[in-house]
């Protein structure tokens, strides 16, 4: 029997032989190597052509069929039970299903062997074994039939090159499209509890309030307990805390990086440069201990010597930890778009008398400028998207303030918290994570429109 | 030549990509699926690691989501792809239940498995302190009775312990607790604030005449900073009391239990937190935890009932089971009888038991 | 004497001043990179020092008696194996009496002694009617006490119970021995009996899916924008719409998860391929953002040239751009990897953070990652679980360092500067 892995793997291998099929196929056609320059195009174009003729529509039949092979199969074991069991509900059935495959695959079984689900078990372990065949029989068929075909159409004038880059750019087109319907995806999964939450809060109440207090019943019999859902401390203290990560990440990571490119020696920078990407990979579970054990009562510390009130869980704790986590976004993304500003901008402002420190600030900079401003835009969003050393180091209660040493708290940390809370699914406590959720995707959007105007007004094209 | 290796390396990338979607696999389940409360998972989790441990059934996953969200999960219907147990740190509510209802999940089994212990601890460095129900809500509400006098309320002005009682220390007020979407911090309002609000007899009455008026007074805690509202782990705020000693915290029994070398509970109402002074009723701030079954895929889904029968066994849930080890504080022996027997009739929950 | 000021005079003077600055940038530079290193070695100075512990595991050397009597009747996979740990510790302290005693002595020996012994007799039935030598894990308490993470007085343990510690120790029935379980086997409620393998595969697992789907797509992606679509409003909205997704808590993208792969397209919960799935739409944006950057930065004189000797558009790019853009591109793939190995919340919605004692084998079977597990971990009550997290996340370091180590590599091999 051939499984639908195994058979993968024969459709690569085959794959492969057909790309040797194709160049072979071509070279032939031309006669003699020397000749192959009177073929339309470069010998391996006519090798990728077969080979991508051979896999893609034996890939898209298996992909189909793997989609249906279980929903017909099902359908015929159904069919063929006895008919009290054919009766229930299809929830029941899909219980009942569980069992007949858990006995298939010698999985231990809930209960008593049941003759009629011993038999269906047969029954549906036979259709597989047929439809596993059958399917295997249809690929490797529609696989070779292809190569066939098209072994037979190559000749001089068969335009492979551009066959080919037309389904590249195909592909390539497709995967660009991924990214629009995660966004469809993103919008359609929040905007249906946002709305519910919107009929239980007044939108205005929501956009202009100026208090966040979901003290809101956890049980319906506690309505009277006040709530809160203004969302505007929340914001700002997403805004606070992400300008203070900023704040850290942007100077060390820039100098680092124009360090790491410009003045340091080759193998500094190989080991230096792996090393800050670490940073980046470290569990914000240790990030967050740290600011909450070692930061923050340092900076308490700190703040009491020289008499200032700074409670134990502040936004300045939270954002400096922050600010360390993501350096490596700023440096080793503009690291390398300064390593790739061409030498001779730099030997030309050095020719000019200019030093290096000039040149840099002066011309290399600004050149890298668009990489760096999308290392920075990164940094951004992964310092909004933090939530455990925000919940560690600066606590969950939303104060409208911009004083760093205060608790503040952020709107990712009050959706996670939302979300896994004890209260009620359906209240809009939680509910309010999805209106959250929303606010924060128009809001980026709108600064994402406004970051995309101004990289376009100031960017330049070198050389 | 490397470069123009990229080009087919891209494109084996691809190839693979979209084979690897490819095969998808329709498993069946065979382990108990069981999703629900952070403060049950500790528990739950020894149970299922005992039954898969000594019998021959898979351990049960268990996931952990929080009530609300189990309830959602749970109650979204019957068949493999939805779980099979929810834990809770809280009762089903009506709502809860009727949402279930409609999704076909209409035979429910309703199980309590013991009690847990909320502390109110601080550092051993500090002094033990001694509080009634009614100083911590002196400290903790929002708005509290007038101390002149009167049917009114007026804004907390309490800094410290000491202006509430002098007999209490003169440290600041600075309690690390749940925040308001936890089933520990609904209990501890339920359990400590509303009997603290209720030693006014005038604020006591208003729970009859203007409910809404008296969960406002009771029920609202603080938000000008001394009552700072820590995440879920309880870890961390004991880590934090030891670094502070001047703070309090709020957590469950089990992390006090824990870490007796570095923080100590506070006596409330003159009764320690200890294991004996909660089993017996004697410190009143417990609440029960629970688990939900669902009826329909007993029998169906491999395990079930026999991790029913590990959960309820003097073994696990008695005196001296294995979960009174990990700090859950075991229910009277007769309530344990009862939940027992139901759990093997699989007796059904109704709507009525609930309101 | 000509007093009239030469250009290379009013240079001259400014010198001083230039090279100062000069020096003090590249002292910044410099500070930078070191200030990020030391942080970076405090954190793995105390994660190291925290989690070397786990290394070494208290054992207790008990003469286990494979009593026959007690196999004589039932299934052998079902037997009151406790019972013959209990045994044998009271042969070993005959003087011990009375139930809490007894109760307290058996506190010393973990429950997973009874699993071993199981596990032990299902493998070998000849064992039965044999006594036996067997290192069986201790108590994490013990554990503690051993390395010192726990004082004497603590509390946790009494005075007879110490007592027993000490008198097992001098008889070298009580010591530190290398611990297979921790990289062996899966999660425990037990701190001593827990491990990382399951996680690790299932860290193992999600990243293949992860990796597999969104590099490709990612560098197919921006090479379309980049090079190929037209410039007009629509990829704009494109350019935008990538931006902003890179900007989205990661928790919505378990949202996504939810209703598209789980309810929608009806994949089980729990499961690796869906836990990477969400995890490369998560990273998606992050290697698309820098892999326009890198194909911007490549220099128009190369794509001149290639088009001068009569590349076609498609060549120019495969042949030309993507190999000169491939750094920039490995360390967008680097840094969104590195942040996918270390996520928990998307994986909140799709059922990943669950304690799961099976070691996973494939795409569909449920299992937890390495950030679930330490999360977890760092959660649970037990002492001896600080040590775990700690060790966790050393291995959670390890595979990020080799996974990038790789991606190093490349990056190394297709740098260069022009």
């Amino acid at each position: 029997m051939i499984s639908p892995g195994i058979l993968v793997i024969l459709l690569l291998g085959m794959t492969a032989l057909a790309y040797y099929i194709g160049l072979r196929r071509s070279v032939a056609v031309a006669g003699n190597p020397a000749a192959v320059r009177a073929l339309h195009s470069r010998p391996p174009y006519y090798g990728m052509l077969t080979a991508l003729w051979c896999g893609l529509p034996a890939l898209i039949i298996f992909a189909g069929w793997q989609a249906f092979e279980s929903t017909v199969i099902t359908h015929f074991v159904v069919a063929a039970l006895p008919p009290e069991l054919r009766e229930l509900s299809p929830a029941q059935l899909s219980l009942v299903l569980n069992d007949i495959k858990n006995l298939n695959s010698g999985n231990i079984l809930s209960g008593q062997i049941n003759p009629a689900i011993q038999a269906a078990a047969d029954h549906y372990r036979r259709l597989q074994g047929i439809a596993n065949i059958a399917l295997a029989v249809v690929v490797l068929a529609v696989a070779i039939s292809a190569v066939a075909v098209l072994r037979s159409r190559i000749n001089k004038h068969l335009r492979a090159r551009n066959h080919v880059e037309r389904i590249i750019l195909w592909v390539l087109g497709a995967s660009s499209t991924v990214a629009i319907f995660t966004t469809i995806g993103i919008v359609l999964s929040v905007l249906y509890e946002a709305i519910r939450f919107f009929k239980a809060v007044p939108v205005t109440e929501f956009l202009f309030g100026l208090q966040w207090s979901p003290q809101m019943a956890i049980r319906s019999d506690q309505v009277g307990a006040s709530g809160a859902f203004g969302a505007i401390p929340v914001f700002a203290g997403t805004l606070l805390i992400s300008g203070i990560a900023m704040a850290v990440a942007v100077p060390i990571g820039l100098m680092a990086a124009i360090y790491m490119s410009e003045y340091a020696g080759k193998r500094f920078r190989a080991v230096s440069k792996p090393l800050m990407e670490i940073l980046a990979g470290i569990p914000t579970v240790v990030y967050g201990f740290f600011a909450a054990l070692v930061v923050a009562p340092m900076i308490r510390n700190l703040g009491q010597t020289v008499g200032l009130d700074v409670s134990s869980e502040s936004a300045l704790a939270a954002g400096l930890v922050m600010g360390i986590m993501i350096i490596p976004f700023v440096s080793s993304l503009s690291d390398d778009m300064i390593n790739a500003v061409p030498q001779s901008l730099r030997d030309g402002a050095y020719g000019l008398g200019a030093t290096k420190s000039e040149t840099i600030k002066q011309v290399v900079l600004p050149a890298a400028l668009p990489g760096i401003v999308g290392g920075v835009l990164l940094a951004v969003s992964r310092a909004i998207g933090e939530t455990m050393i925000v919940v560690m180091a600066a606590g969950l209660t939303a104060n409208l303030t911009l004083n760093p040493f205060k608790t503040v708290t952020t709107v990712t940390v009050q959706i996670v918290t939302l979300l896994v809370g004890d209260q009620e699914f359906d209240s809009p406590k939680t509910l309010a994570a999805f209106a959250l959720g929303l606010l924060l995707f128009l809001i980026t959007l709108g600064l994402n429109i406004i970051a995309l105007k101004v990289v376009r007004k100031y960017r330049e094209q070198y050389e | 030549m490397l470069r123009k290796r990229v080009a087919q390396w891209v494109a084996a990338g691809f190839f693979i990509a979209g084979s690897a979607g490819l095969v998808a696999a329709d498993a069946a389940r065979d382990y108990v699926s069981i999703v629900g409360s952070s403060t049950v998972y500790p528990f739950a989790t020894v149970v299922a690691e005992q039954f898969g441990k000594t019998t021959a059934f898979k351990t049960p996953k268990i996931e952990s989501t929080g009530s609300g969200g189990g309830f959602k999960l749970f109650c979204a219907g019957v068949g493999v792809q939805h779980p099979d147990i929810t834990n809770a740190s809280r009762r089903m509510k009506p709502t809860e239940f009727e949402m279930c209802s409609d999704n076909g999940v209409k035979d429910i089994l309703e199980v309590k498995i013991g009690y847990d212990g909320i502390v109110v601890a601080n550092s051993k460095k500090s002094p033990q302190l001694k509080l009634t129900r009614k100083e911590v809500y002196l400290a903790l509400a929002k708005q509290i009775p007038d101390p002149k006098g009167g049917e009114k309320v007026i804004d907390n002005p309490y800094k410290t312990w000491k202006e509430i009682n002098p007999a209490l220390p003169a440290t600041k007020i600075e309690m690390l607790g749940p925040p308001p979407t936890s089933g520990t911090r609904d209990a501890f309002v339920e359990l400590v604030m509303e009997a603290g609000a209720d030693s006014y007899g005038w604020v006591k009455g208003l729970a009859k005449s203007d409910k809404n008026r008296y969960k406002a007074i009771a029920h609202t805690v603080r938000e000008d900073g001394a009552y700072i509202e820590a995440g879920e782990n309880d870890n961390l705020i004991v880590q934090k009391l030891d670094a502070n000693p001047d703070a309090m915290g709020i957590f469950g029994f089990s992390f006090l239990d824990q870490n007796v070398d570095k923080i100590q509970g506070a006596m409330v109402d003159g009764v320690a937190p200890t294991f004996e002074a909660i089993a017996d009723g004697s410190y009143p701030v417990s609440r029960p935890l629970f688990f939900y079954v669902k009826k329909a895929h007993v029998g169906q889904i491999p395990g079930i009932k026999e991790y029913l029968g590990e959960f309820t066994s003097e073994k696990a849930w008695g005196d001296d089971g294995y979960l009174a080890d990990k700090g859950l504080i075991p229910m009277p022996e007769n309530e344990r009888k009862q939940f027992s027997s139901d759990v093997k009739t699989l007796k059904s929950l109704s709507i009525g038991q609930l309101k | 004497m000509n007093k009239e000021l030469k250009t290379i005079d009013i240079v001259n003077r400014g010198l001083e001043r230039r090279y100062r600055a000069e020096r003090r940038f590249r002292r910044l530079g410099l500070g930078a990179i070191v200030i990020s290193l030391a942080f970076l070695s405090i954190l793995f100075a105390s994660i190291f020092m925290n989690g070397r512990g786990v290394v070494f595991q208290s054992r207790i050397e008990l003469d286990v008696f494979f009593d026959p009597e007690l196999f004589s009747e039932g299934d052998v996979g079902r037997q009151d194996y406790p019972h013959l740990v209990k045994t044998a510790l009271y042969n070993m302290f005959p003087e011990v009496s009375g139930r809490s005693a007894k109760r307290s002595l058996y506190a010393l020996v973990s429950s997973g002694a009874a699993f071993q012994l199981r596990a032990m007799v299902l493998e070998d039935r000849s064992l039965i009617g044999k006594t036996l030598p067997i290192w069986v894990p201790a108590d994490d308490d013990v554990d503690m006490l051993l390395k010192g993470h726990l004082e004497r007085e603590s509390g946790r343990l009494s005075e007879q119970q110490l007592a027993w510690i000490d008198q097992l120790i001098s008889q070298g029935r009580l010591e530190k021995r290398f611990n297979t379980a921790f990289f062996t086997s899966g999660d425990s409620r037990e701190p001593e009996l827990a491990g990382i393998w399951g996680a690790v595969c299932g860290s193992f697992f999600t990243l293949v899916v992860t990796l597999v789907l969104s590099f490709p797509i990612g560098v197919a992606s921006a090479t379309y924008l980049e090079e190929f679509a037209p410039r007009n409003r629509w990829t704009d909205l494109i350019e935008v719409n990538i931006n902003n997704l890179a900007a989205v808590p990661s928790i919505v993208f378990g949202l996504l998860g939810l209703a598209v792969f789980l309810n929608g397209f009806g994949m089980p919960r729990s499961a690796p391929i869906v836990g990477g799935l969400v995890l490369s739409l998560m990273t998606l944006p992050t290697i698309i953002i820098a892999s326009r950057a890198a194909l911007q930065s490549v220099p128009p004189s190369i794509r001149e040239a290639a088009l001068g000797v009569g590349a076609s558009k498609m060549q120019m790019i495969l042949h030309h751009v993507l190999p000169l853009a491939l750094p920039g591109m490995l360390t967008g793939t680097i840094i969104g990897m590195a942040r996918a190995l270390g996520e928990t919340a998307p994986l909140l919605m799709i059922g990943m953070v669950a304690f799961i004692v099976d070691i996973p084998a494939g795409f569909t079977d449920p299992s937890a990652v390495l950030p679930v597990q330490i999360y977890l971990w760092a959660d649970s009550p037990e002492r001896a679980f600080l040590e775990r997290t700690s060790a966790a996340t050393m291995a959670l370091l390890v595979f990020l360092i080799a996974m990038n180590g790789l991606a190093v590599v490349l990056r190394k091999k297709f740098e260069r500067r022009w």
